[in-house]
């Protein structure tokens, strides 16, 4: 969930999750490797998720997501070739979710991509730079945030028709104004260092400035703000297609399978708890990872 | 906690105009964006409304009545015009005036808000409290632990999950509908628990962080707290009569400014327990697409965010004694 | 003055402080030993990072939890090292007091100055609000603060840097401490108000009867106010003495320049100030001979090997030094 502050301040919350910073955490580390298991615990559970929806589908004995039999509706887990059972139109549920979970991770990586790019770039320009184009585009970032998220992604959705591509632009114009603060109030707190100082006093120029010195600094900290910001789009996404606004069915979306689930909440509950459930873990994992690099970036 | 003396030195007058006047172009902005959002992304709209069976004729009629072959940039002062003299055009479905739409589901939706956000308040402050009390104690891990849990949950889920446990299973509480306040304050409010808590929850946990954080932040960095200490103030006081003061400001703060998303989370909310507020207006002229209901519903919660932000910006300028002379005196 | 264990309000025995860091452990303090009696201003003078502010907030127990403290601190003959902060409460305002460095954030920004002062009345004294808030008003008139009754209700940034340097002061005195420590009270503060807040500390200590322990970086501070002065470096102190003797007969090196670095009236305009070449050393990473070697004029090869033990080479008059000025090497 994304919060802003005003401009007057120089730190700018942006999820609920950069907001635990390093106040209260224990200054004595464990020795070695059990340091980092803030890292590595969700991490690892990331990697192996990832090689589930990725990979596995490849090398590995898994159906066909769609075009499922009516005739096989509604099996029991654990049967033969059915790990989580079969949904009421026929489909194997495991194979929609690991295909369901690819679909999600990849708008997520795209639309925070387009946000790290288009967004960090324009925030970058407009800290270093300021004057009018910090003006104007202070303005615009204003006016695109005054919209709730889900209601401009809806209409966005709603106008261009539901696909995955169209998914990933509606959630983009979320991604990008985020994304552009932060870089922005980054860029600002930088130029004012004294080494960014010497650069401009021995006549670098600005371009060099900006790619060798403010975007190495800046990154880490759009990264882990990335990384945060994913379960916040899988969440986005998951909305979206539940209003079947997001991945057209009978394409698989944890979102459209948990709306399909929800008639039949009383009698079947697995068909929404099983996606719900790796939502959950997904989204837990990218917030602890987010949450570990952020408070040991932020140490730096 | 009385309000600082509010000698109208100049400037604070002067950010107080800057603020107000800053945001003026930004609701320009927002009444632009919304018509070229809706109105100029690619798709025939008079087709799509009619449908696949539509004759070119009947097409062509729509187009005219609705003006779609007037540029761009007239309709958008038409519509510009329109709007700031109050009308906001009819639902092409129900012939109903947006406005009155508007009347009708607004009050709701506000409803519902706050609703959840005076619960997730009141558990915030304790809980923080208690947190705070002793960084990285047993209650600390539990409460970080459950705010990470509960901010990871989509709320969508947990509405239905709610649903599933207190509607179907114990049945203590309605799944769907709303019960006018007229009808009775007691099931009105039992109507709107369930959706209340599934919004509330996840904000709970998002500001009990923030609010854990920043009271850490007062309590281990702040001299007036070694002050306090100095003095012979017991702890509980000086987290309670100390720090938390100066850190509900930038709580408050936050949940100004989150507005926003709040209303973007409503719409789903009211999607699942079939509210009649403003989120199942603005699905139901999507899937009628019905344009004009869309423009207006969508200008008009974009507008109520900006004056939100607006709102809470200026709150914050004028209460918080530290702006005056300044963070920036560190 | 050094040892005599009747008649003596606070004592410290070796006093070591060592913080636990992400870097490991960093000793702060180092076998630090002096005493003060009733009535008597100690001044503890040393640059940034010398272990003076850590000192004193062992004395009062206010560390963070990463330190460790080991040693003696004996308060009118109770030992303080390993009480609880339960216990230590009951001292703190009480027995002993501070007043710290920066007024404008040792104040709670939201809270009215009157209402400070009297929580610090009502922390060791059981009276009701308006027998508290009378004895405010008594305190913020002995320390001279205009229009007291006024200013009362005043917030802290309505008051300017001496004003509030006064309200910190009555907070301190608020439970008539035996002991002030008063830990750069004027660094911050322009050097009119810092004559007349250092004239209103004597005053009140003679008034009171108090002992005053004041730390500074300033030695000119000292030589005007302080019956005996301890130097320290790196944590450790290096010289201590009478005052007069002191300036009479220095031996420290680092004194010897401290005390030239002092501006004077007799050096002609635009002379060069004399300052102590190089920085302060890292903590972290001490040399094993002595801390001071790398900066100082008078050093040899035995001082970079070997340690200078703190000896009282005259009556009264303590220092570390291998090489010291005005004789009495080894």
């Amino acid at each position: 969930m994304g919060a802003q502050l005003p401009e007057a301040e120089p730190h700018v919350a942006t999820s609920a999750l950069t907001l635990a910073p390093t106040a209260g955490e224990p200054i004595e580390r464990r020795r070695g490797w059990l340091r980092s298991l803030d890292v590595v615990i969700p991490g690892a559970i990331l990697a192996f998720l990832l090689f589930l929806f990725f990979v596995w589908p490849l090398i590995g004995p898994v159906g066909k997501p769609t075009g499922g039999n009516i005739l096989n509706s509604n099996i029991e887990p654990f049967s033969q070739g059915h790990l989580f059972g079969t949904d009421p139109v026929g489909n194997d549920i495991w194979s929609r979710i690991l295909y369901g979970g690819r679909s999600s991770i990849e708008i997520a990586l795209a639309v925070q991509l387009i946000g790290l790019v288009v967004g960090g770039s324009f925030g970058a320009f407009a800290g270093y730079w300021g004057g009018a184009l910090d003006l104007v585009l202070m303005r615009v970032l204003d006016v695109l945030i005054a919209f709730p998220a889900l209601v401009i992604a809806l209409a966005i959705a709603e106008s261009l028709g539901p696909s995955k591509f169209h998914t990933i632009l509606a959630l983009s114009f979320f991604s990008v104004p985020a994304f552009a603060r932060i870089s922005r109030a980054a860029t600002l707190r930088l130029r004012e260092r004294t080494f960014i100082l010497a650069a401009r006093l021995s006549g670098t120029a600005s371009p060099r400035i900006l790619l060798r010195h403010i975007a190495p600094n800046i990154v880490p900290q759009l990264v882990t703000f990335g990384l945060l910001g994913m379960g916040v789009i899988i969440i986005l996404e998951g909305a979206l297609s539940f209003f079947g606004l997001g991945i057209p069915p009978p394409n698989p979306s944890w979102g459209n399978m948990i709306f399909d689930g929800q008639q039949v909440l009383s009698a079947e509950p697995r068909l929404v708890l099983v996606p719900s459930l790796f939502l959950f873990v997904t989204v837990l994992c990218f917030n602890l990872l987010g949450d570990a690099l952020r408070a040991r970036w932020s140490a730096v | 906690m009385r309000i600082a003396n509010r000698r109208r030195d100049p400037l604070t007058k002067r950010l107080i105009v800057n603020r107000v006047a800053t945001a003026i172009p930004v609701l320009w902005g927002v009444t632009f964006l919304t018509f070229l959002v809706i109105n100029r992304l690619p798709g025939d709209a008079a087709q799509q409304l009619l449908g696949i069976n539509a004759t070119q004729q009947q097409i062509q009629e729509l187009r005219s009545k609705l003006n779609l072959d007037q540029p761009f940039i007239t309709r958008y002062f038409d519509w510009l015009g329109d709007v700031l003299g109050g009308n906001l055009g009819r639902s092409f479905a129900s012939d109903q005036t947006v406005t009155s739409i508007l009347n009708e589901r607004l009050p709701v939706t506000f409803e519902l808000l706050a609703y959840a956000l005076i619960v997730s308040l009141l558990f915030t402050v304790p809980v923080a409290l208690l947190a705070a009390r002793n960084p990285n104690g047993i209650v600390d891990r539990i409460t970080m632990a459950t705010s990470m849990a509960g901010l990871s949950v989509a709320n969508y889920v947990l509405a239905l999950l709610l649903v599933y446990v207190f509607a179907v299973k114990l049945e203590w509480l309605p799944a769907i509908g709303y019960v006018n306040p007229s009808d009775g304050i007691w099931p009105f409010i039992k109507s709107l628990t369930l959706p209340a808590v599934s919004i509330g929850f996840p904000l709970f946990c998002f500001y009990t962080r923030l609010l854990r954080a920043d009271i850490l932040e007062q309590m281990q960095g702040e001299d007036y707290v070694v002050t306090a200490k100095a003095k012979g103030v017991g702890p509980w006081r000086v987290l309670a009569r100390h720090a938390l003061p100066n850190s509900l400001f930038g709580l408050l703060t936050v949940v100004g400014l989150n507005i926003g998303t709040l209303i973007g989370v409503t719409v789903i909310i009211e999607s699942i327990f079939s509210l009649p507020g403003i989120g199942g207006a603005l699905l139901e002229a999507i899937n009628n697409r019905d344009i004009l209901v869309v423009q207006g519903i969508v200008l008009v919660l974009a507008v109520i965010v900006v004056l939100c932000n607006l709102v809470t910006d200026l709150l914050y300028t004028v209460l918080d004694p530290r702006i005056r002379y300044g963070r920036t005196a560190a | 003055m050094s040892g005599a264990a009747n008649g003596d309000l606070l004592q410290l025995g070796d006093l070591r402080v060592d913080f636990r860091t992400a870097g490991g452990p960093v000793r702060a303090v180092d076998r630090l030993s002096y005493s003060i009696s009733a009535g008597r201003t100690l001044a503890l003078i040393g640059e940034s990072g010398s272990g003076k502010t850590v000192s004193s907030r062992a004395v009062m127990g206010l560390l963070p939890p990463n330190a460790k403290v080991s040693g003696s601190i004996r308060f009118e003959g109770e030992e303080l090292v390993g009480l609880s902060d339960k216990q230590m409460r009951r001292l703190r305002g009480a027995g002993i007091a501070m007043v710290f460095q920066d007024p404008s954030r040792s104040l709670n920004p939201t809270m009215r100055v009157g209402a400070q002062v009297a929580e610090a009345v009502r922390s060791h004294a059981d009276l009701d609000r308006a027998a508290a808030r009378t004895r405010a008003v008594e305190l913020l008139k002995l320390v001279r603060l205009p229009l007291p009754e006024q200013r009362y209700h005043e917030y802290p940034h309505q008051l300017s840097g001496g004003m509030r340097q006064r309200v910190v002061i009555a907070i301190a005195l608020a439970s008539s401490p035996k002991l002030l420590i008063a830990d750069e009270a004027t660094t911050a503060l322009d050097v009119t108000t810092q004559a007349q807040i250092m004239e209103l500390l004597r005053d009140l200590q003679r008034q009171l009867g108090m002992a005053l322990i004041m730390i500074s970086h300033d030695l000119g501070l000292a030589a005007s106010f302080a019956d005996e002065v301890v130097v320290m470096y790196a944590g450790r102190a290096v010289e201590q003495a009478p005052t007069h003797e002191l300036f009479a007969r220095v031996r420290m090196p680092y004194t010897k320049a401290l005390l030239e670095a002092i501006p004077r009236l007799e050096r002609p305009p635009h002379a060069r100030l004399p300052v102590v070449p190089g920085r302060p050393p890292d903590l972290a990473a001490l040399p094993p001979g002595c801390p001071f070697e790398p900066r100082c004029p008078n050093r040899q090869d035995l001082c970079r090997e070997s340690d200078p033990p703190f000896a009282e080479g005259e009556p009264g008059h303590r220092w570390a030094c291998w090489f010291p000025c005005n004789g009495g090497g080894p």
